[in-house]
């Protein structure tokens, strides 16, 4: 009898911690959605603000948010990739991918805004690149490259080692085991990987702070050394640096913007990892 | 009848752990050798210097000379590439790519495309292009020959997958035969089979020792005396015995063999 109290009082345990965090995210979306929902409407996605944000849109700060998305995965996708086949490829267990392996894991660690001083005090001031969107940029692809490069590892290394050398014995080159079989197979796990690294830095502020963005510009970024506008900063500087009141509905509003772009992503990753598992099983 | 790999003093280590022995044997060309003897005896150590694959596993040191056609595949100046095309391999496990079963053979071939014949190990060869119908053929050729063809003709573009464990053995092996070997090493490839499909294959290997030479690693004895013209046996890393496979099975002149294959040992 004991042993089926102890039972219940457990289960009891953990359905109500598992209770709590569901609630908590449906509470926590559940408000941005209720506050921000009145205030999206096309003139909102499309339009510059006026009035000190109290009119208009956050159509900058979208686009923004765009544009530092697209740069960080230029920047990090490959090098990010091409660090896990290395690792995982060609360095199995030698000393220095090992001691690889311990920088990326303590990398993936370190503060984001550690990240920004990195970023300000090296490609800002001492590269002189200025406070731009490619400073943020790179300070972002460093941020979210550990990630890039433990999530692709973690997919090359699933392909079984059958297939390399089932590769290999035909007589092809490591290269191309790689290229043709090893990359392909392993593509869902590293794009998945990718799509949540990169909704990661869709809303980092820290690091953009620091490194290039601003409140407020009339124009969208001209290239890649002009200053930027970008959806969390935005919210950061509206909620502590206005008055709440006057500008709570676009602080929701693009609480709310951020926050559905940043689903829509890890939903794409969903549905890819989904699609593929079905294609690739071995 | 030829000889087709000479074998000598190959000594194979696994970080301190010495996994063959001075290993010395001459496999004919034309005729199918099995290596048996009980688990971690080194027979699968022994076929994969034979076409290079241990390179692939770290700390392993070997020593000795492996040749092949007269040329040792272990010289410097070896291409590794061109040794594996020229000795193919099945493995133990079914292992098609999660391709299609037309894309599973295609690979190779259009990987490599047609070579100049060369005896000339240490150059690589001058290559053209498969036309997509030499390759159609080619895919045909590999299935006829690996005895797939009239179960698979309709449906090239399923999935490898698609297929039973024994239809994908002998994919493996037209995948292998595609890319027109001399020489196949099968590494236990009936470990992981049913006994219908098990007799298919050692009907195909039989089939296939008048245009390949074949080595056979197996851990079930019954099956190297019905397929094997010559049989090894392995002990401990050392070989313990070699000869025609009738003569190991009926008069072996070492007490392990004789210990082995009466089933008093491994």
């Amino acid at each position: 009898m004991r042993r089926k109290t102890k039972e219940r009082l457990f289960f009891l345990l953990f359905r109500g911690c598992a209770l709590v965090v569901g609630l908590a995210l449906l509470i926590i979306v559940g408000y941005i959605v209720f506050l921000g929902i009145g205030t999206l409407s096309w003139e909102f996605l499309t339009q510059f603000p006026k009035q000190r944000f109290t009119e208009g849109g956050i159509f900058p700060a979208i686009m923004g948010t765009l544009y530092l998305m697209a740069l960080v995965m230029i920047i990090a996708v490959p090098i990010g990739v091409f660090t896990a086949v290395y690792i995982s490829e060609y360095q199995g267990s030698s000393r220095f991918a090992g001691w690889l392996r311990v920088v990326v894991n303590n990398l993936a660690g370190v503060p984001s805004i550690v990240y920004g001083l990195l970023g300000l005090g090296m490609l800002v001031i001492f590269f002189g690149w200025g406070f731009s969107l490619i400073a943020s940029a790179m300070t972002l692809a460093f941020l979210v490259l550990p990630l890039i490069i433990t999530a692709s590892r973690e997919a090359i290394q699933a392909v079984p080692s059958s297939l390399r050398e089932a590769s290999l014995a035909l007589g092809t080159t490591k290269w191309q085991t790689i290229r043709h079989h090893v990359l392909p197979y392993s593509l869902p796990g590293i794009l998945t990987g990718v799509i949540l690294s990169l909704s990661r830095a869709a809303g980092e502020t820290a690091p953009i702070l620091l490194t290039g963005v601003v409140l407020t510009k009339s124009i969208l970024p001209q290239d890649i050394w002009d200053t930027f506008m970008a959806m969390p900063f935005q919210l950061y500087a509206l909620a502590t640096q206005t008055v709440f009141e006057k500008t709570k509905d676009f602080q929701y509003g693009t609480a709310l913007v951020l926050l559905i772009m940043v689903v829509l992503m890890n939903l794409a990753a969903i549905i890819i990892r989904n699609r593929y598992r079905e294609k690739y099983k071995w | 009848m030829a000889d087709e790999i000479f074998v000598s003093g190959l000594n194979v280590w696994f970080d301190k752990n010495q996994a063959l022995k001075n290993v010395n044997i001459t496999i004919p060309k034309n005729e199918i050798t099995a290596i048996i003897g009980p688990s971690g005896c080194g027979k699968s150590t022994f076929i994969r210097c034979i076409n290079r694959m241990n390179d692939l596993v770290q700390k392993c040191r070997i020593e000795g000379k492996i040749e092949v056609d007269g040329k040792n595949i272990y010289d410097p100046d070896v291409d590794v590439v061109e040794i594996r095309k020229r000795i193919g391999m099945v493995f133990q496990k079914p292992n098609p790519f999660p391709k299609s079963i037309f894309e599973n053979i295609a690979y190779a071939p259009r990987i490599h495309g047609k070579e100049e014949p060369t005896m000339d190990l240490t150059k690589e060869p001058k290559h053209s292009k498969f036309s997509k119908k030499e390759v159609v053929e080619l895919v045909e050729w590999s299935l006829r020959r690996a005895a797939l063809w009239e179960e698979v003709k309709d449906r090239m573009e399923k999935s490898a997958y698609d297929l039973s464990g024994g239809q994908q053995q002998r994919l493996c092996i037209a995948r292998t035969l595609a890319v027109k070997p001399e020489i196949i090493l099968f590494d236990e490839p009936c470990s992981a089979l049913d006994p219908i499909a098990t007799a298919k294959i050692e009907d195909l290997l039989v089939d296939l020792k008048k245009d390949f030479t074949v080595v056979i690693v197996t851990h079930n004895m019954q099956q190297a005396a019905r397929v094997a013209d010559k049989t090894a046996f392995f002990y401990l890393g050392e070989l313990i015995e070699f000869g025609e496979t009738e003569g190991i099975f009926e008069n072996p002149m070492q007490k392990l063999t004789e210990q082995y294959i009466t089933g008093r040992m491994g």
